[in-house]
C-alpha cells in the first residue's frame, strides 16, 4: 500500500440533507414473478461507509444494479447524488465495481483503468496521471503492462477497484469487493475504503463477509428476501443487545447447575428471576444438580431478571442484557458464594454476524431462511 | 465527453479485433488475392501469369482489353467470390462475438454503469463492427484500384464503390447477427443463425434467378413465335396474292386475303398460331410468378443485387453485349417454320435476363434493404434498452 491519494475533493453540496442515496419504495419483480426487491427504503449519507448485508439472493446486487442502471426497477422513487435513479449523466460521478466483473482479457491493467475512465468521461490528461496513481494505490503497478487475462482473481479485484476510482467518484459502490482476495488484499481494500472515507467520499459496500463490513462500516442495512429488515449504525442496531457475559470454568452441566441455584426462578419459569442467597450453613455439595434438569437437556435457555433484563444461558456462559455494571454484581456474588469459578466476565455487544443471524432466523420456527428471493409465487429464477 | 466515449469504444473494438488473429489472416488473404490479380497479364501475344505465357488460353488484348480483363476479374473473383463470400464469412466469424461479449455477465455491468446511453452504446458497437469491414474492404479495393490502374491502364474510381456496397451488403447480414447475438447471447448460435438467414436469402435469390430465366425464355419464345407468325402470315399473303394475280385475277393494291384463305394455303400456320397462343400464356404466367417473387423479395435485404450494383456501374450494357456474344453467335431466338421448334439464342436469353435484372431500381435494391436493416436494428435497440442484465 502506498501513500497515493484518490485526490480531487468531493463536492460538498450534494444535498441539503446530506443524503447521497435516498431510496423510497424500490421494487423489482422479474418476469416469472420473482420478487427480488419488495419496496426498499434506504438512506446513505454523504461521507459514510455504508454496508449492505444479506444472505445470497437477498437482492443486494439487484439493488446496486438498479442504482447503476444495469437493471430497470419495477418501481423506484429515489435519488442518487440529487438526481433520480436512472439518470445517466450522474453516473460520471459514481464508481462501481460489479460482483462478477469481467474485463476484456486483451487489455492490460492500465488499459482497463484508462478505458473505463474514458467511458466515464475522464479527460485523457486526467486519465494518464490517475491511472498510474491508482495502480500504485491498489498495489498493481508492476503488473500494469500485463494482460488482464493473465491476472489472478485477487489481482483482477484490485484492478477493478482502481477502475472504480478513476473518475474521482463522489460515491463508490463496491459489490463484494473482497471476493477471492487474500487476507493481505482484504486489509489493503479496507485501507482504501478508509482512505476514501477520509477524503469525504461515500462508499457503499455489498458483502456477505460480515467481519469485513464490521471493521469499516459506519452504517449498515440488512436485506433479507428483498426487504430491509434493519438499518442504522452498528451501535444503534446493537444497543438493545449489548450485554455482559459471565463464563464459568466448569462443564456445561455443572455450570448450568450453578446458574440454576444462583438464579432459580429465572431458570425454572423463564421469567422474573430472583437471586436467592444460600441458606445458612448450606454447602455447594449439599445441593447437587438434578441429573435430568431441563437445563442439562436444553442449553440456550432464555429468561428474565426481576429487574427486567433478559438473560440467556449458552453452555457455560451466562449473558445478561445490560450495560450497567451494577446489574451483574449480585449475580457474581451469588455465583461466587456457591463456589463457582468464574473464568471471565466480558462486556460485549453482538457482532454483525449475530445481527445477521437474527435477521435470517425465522423467530417462530428458529430455522434459518432459505437463500434466494421471495418465491411466494412460482416462476423461474432471474 | 461523447466524442471521448465514442473514441474509446472504437479503440476498444479495434483492440478486440486485433486480439483475434482472424482479422490479420483476412487482411493477409486479401493481399494475396490482389497479388494474384497483379500476376495475371494480357497483351497482343496472349495471356500471361507472372512471366509464364499461357498459350492454351485463346485470349489476347485485341479480343479483351486489359482494363476489361481486370475489371471482370475484380468483379467475378475479387468481389463476388472473395469479398461477398469468403471474406464476408470470415468477417462474420470475427465480429459475431461482439454483442455476445458485450452483454456477457460481468462485462455488461461495466459498460452500462457508465454515463453512456444504452442505445448509443449499442449503435457504437454496431458501427465498430462495420468499421472493421470497411477497413478490410477499403484496403482490398484500393489495392485493386491501383493494380487495375497500373496493369490495366484504366484508372476507374467507380471501383471504389465496392467499399460502400460491400459494407452495405455486410450490414444486412450483420444486423441479423447482432439481433441473434442479443437473443441467444451466444457467438456460435448467432453465427449459425446468420448463415442460415443468408442461406435463406440465397435460396430466394436462386428461385428468383430461375424465375427470371424462365421468364426470359418464355418471353424470347413468345417474341420469336409472334415474329414467326407475323412473318408467315405476310409471306403467305404475298404468296396468295402473287398466285391469284398469276391466274389473271384483278386484285386491288390494298387487297388483304381473309384468314380462311391464308390458312387454306399455309397448313403450318395453325400450328404456329396455337404455339404462339400457348407461348403468350406461358410468358404471362412467368411474368406473374416472377412478379410475386419480386414482391416477396422486397421485404428481405437484397444481398446479391447490392453486390451486382457494382457490375451494373462498371460494365455498361454495351460492355456486357461485347462480353456475352461472339460475332458468329445468333442474336435472336428463332422458330423453325415447318416444325415450329424454337431455337434459343444464348445471347438473347442473357441479354433479356440482364435487362430484367438491371431494370430493378437502385432505390428498390438499397432502399428496401436499408429499411429492413433499420427495422432489425430498431428491434435490437428496443431489446437492448429494455433488458435487465
Amino acid at each position: 500500500m502506498t501513500t497515493a491519494t484518490v485526490d480531487e475533493p468531493v463536492n460538498p453540496a450534494v444535498r441539503s440533507d446530506g443524503l447521497v442515496i435516498d431510496l423510497h419504495h424500490v421494487a423489482k419483480t422479474y418476469r416469472g414473478r420473482i420478487r427480488a426487491l419488495c419496496g426498499i427504503d434506504m438512506q446513505v449519507r454523504r461521507g459514510e461507509v455504508f454496508g449492505l448485508l444479506g444472505p445470497n439472493g437477498a437482492g443486494k446486487s439487484t439493488l446496486v444494479k438498479i442504482l447503476m442502471t444495469v437493471i430497470r426497477p419495477t418501481e423506484c422513487r429515489g435519488t442518487m447524488l440529487g438526481e433520480p435513479v436512472g439518470h445517466k449523466a450522474t453516473l460520471a460521478k459514481v464508481g462501481y465495481l460489479p460482483e462478477h466483473h469481467r474485463f476484456p482479457p486483451y487489455l492490460t491493467g492500465s488499459q482497463v483503468v484508462d478505458f473505463y475512465g474514458s467511458l466515464a468521461g475522464v479527460s485523457r490528461a486526467d486519465r494518464r496521471h490517475r491511472t498510474g496513481e491508482l495502480l500504485e494505490l491498489v498495489g498493481m503497478k508492476e503488473w500494469a503492462k500485463k494482460k488482464v487475462g493473465s491476472y489472478s482473481k485477487g489481482m483482477r479485484q484490485r484492478i477493478g477497484i482502481a477502475q472504480s476510482l478513476v473518475n474521482s467518484p463522489e460515491v463508490v459502490l463496491l459489490d463484494e469487493p473482497t471476493d477471492g482476495v487474500d487476507p493481505v488484499g482484504r486489509r489493503d481494500i479496507r485501507e482504501i475504503v478508509q482512505r476514501l472515507r477520509s477524503e469525504g467520499r461515500t462508499v457503499f459496500i455489498n458483502s456477505h463477509l460480515l467481519s469485513e463490513l464490521e471493521m469499516v462500516c459506519d452504517r449498515v442495512a440488512i436485506l433479507v428476501q428483498g426487504r430491509v429488515v434493519s438499518q442504522g449504525t452498528i451501535d444503534e442496531l446493537t444497543s438493545d443487545k449489548r450485554r455482559y457475559e459471565i463464563e464459568l470454568a466448569a462443564e456445561p452441566d455443572a455450570a448450568a447447575a450453578y446458574f440454576q441455584r444462583a438464579l432459580p426462578e429465572a431458570i425454572r419459569h423463564g421469567e422474573h428471576a430472583t437471586l436467592t442467597p444460600p441458606a445458612p450453613g448450606e454447602r455447594e455439595t449439599d445441593r447437587a444438580p438434578p441429573t435430568h434438569s431441563p437445563l442439562t437437556r436444553r442449553v440456550g435457555y432464555h429468561g428474565q431478571l426481576a429487574t427486567g433484563e433478559w438473560l440467556e444461558i449458552d453452555h457455560a456462559t451466562l449473558r445478561i442484557g445490560s450495560t450497567e455494571p451494577a446489574t451483574i454484581q449480585p449475580i457474581i456474588d451469588a455465583l461466587r458464594e456457591r463456589g463457582a469459578v468464574i473464568r471471565s466476565i466480558r462486556q460485549n455487544r453482538p457482532s454483525l454476524e449475530d445481527l445477521f443471524m437474527q435477521a435470517v432466523t425465522d423467530p417462530s420456527t428458529g430455522a434459518t431462511l432459505k437463500p434466494g428471493a421471495d418465491r411466494a409465487r412460482k416462476g423461474r429464477t432471474p | 465527453m461523447m466524442m471521448r466515449q465514442t473514441a474509446a469504444l472504437f479503440v476498444d473494438a479495434y483492440r478486440e479485433l486485433n486480439s483475434r488473429k482472424l482479422f490479420w489472416v483476412t487482411l493477409m488473404l486479401s493481399g494475396l488475392v490482389v497479388a494474384a490479380f497483379a500476376a495475371v497479364g494480357i497483351d497482343k501475344q496472349g495471356f500471361t501469369i507472372l512471366w509464364f505465357r499461357l498459350d492454351f488460353i485463346p485470349l489476347n488484348s485485341d479480343i479483351l482489353s486489359p482494363a476489361l480483363l481486370y475489371k471482370t476479374m475484380f468483379l467475378s473473383l475479387g468481389l463476388k467470390i472473395w469479398l461477398a463470400w469468403i471474406a464476408a464469412i470470415l468477417a462474420l466469424i470475427t465480429t459475431a462475438g461482439m454483442i455476445p461479449d458485450l452483454i456477457a455477465g460481468g462485462s455488461i455491468e461495466m459498460m452500462l454503469s457508465k454515463p453512456v446511453s444504452r442505445i448509443r452504446l449499442f449503435l457504437t458497437k454496431y458501427a465498430a463492427g462495420l468499421l472493421f469491414v470497411t477497413f478490410q474492404v477499403g484496403v482490398f479495393s484500393l489495392a485493386s484500384f491501383f493494380v487495375i490502374g497500373v496493369r490495366g491502364g484504366e484508372w476507374e474510381p467507380a471501383l471504389l464503390l465496392a467499399i460502400p456496397l460491400v459494407v452495405a451488403f455486410f450490414s444486412f447480414l450483420f444486423c441479423m447477427c447482432v439481433l441473434f447475438g442479443l437473443l441467444t447471447r451466444s457467438t456460435i448460435a448467432s453465427l449459425l443463425l446468420t448463415l442460415l438467414f443468408w442461406f435463406f436469402i440465397f435460396i430466394l435469390n436462386a428461385a428468383d434467378g430461375a424465375l427470371v430465366q424462365w421468364r426470359s425464355m418464355a418471353e424470347a419464345q413468345r417474341d420469336a413465335l409472334v415474329r414467326q407468325v407475323a412473318q408467315a402470315e405476310g409471306n403467305t399473303r404475298q404468296l396468295l396474292i402473287a398466285e391469284r394475280r398469276s391466274l389473271g385475277e384483278e386484285l386491288p393494291e390494298d387487297y388483304h386475303p381473309t384468314e380462311e384463305e391464308v390458312a387454306g394455303v399455309n397448313p403450318f400456320l395453325k400450328g404456329l398460331r396455337d404455339k404462339r397462343a400457348s407461348a403468350e400464356k406461358t410468358a404471362a404466367q412467368a411474368a406473374k410468378w416472377s412478379g410475386i417473387l419480386f414482391a416477396a423479395k422486397t421485404i428481405v435485404p437484397k444481398t446479391g443485387e447490392t453486390i451486382d450494383l457494382l457490375e451494373r456501374t462498371l460494365i455498361s450494357m454495351a460492355d456486357l453485349e461485347a462480353l456475352t456474344g461472339s460475332s458468329d453467335m445468333p442474336r435472336q431466338t428463332t422458330v423453325d417454320e415447318q416444325t415450329a421448334e424454337v431455337e434459343f439464342s444464348q445471347y438473347d436469353l442473357s441479354m433479356r435476363s440482364a435487362t430484367i435484372l438491371r431494370e430493378r431500381s437502385v432505390l428498390w435494391i438499397l432502399g428496401t434493404s436499408f429499411a429492413f436493416e433499420a427495422v432489425v436494428l430498431a428491434l435490437s435497440c428496443v431489446i437492448f434498452a429494455r433488458r435487465d442484465f
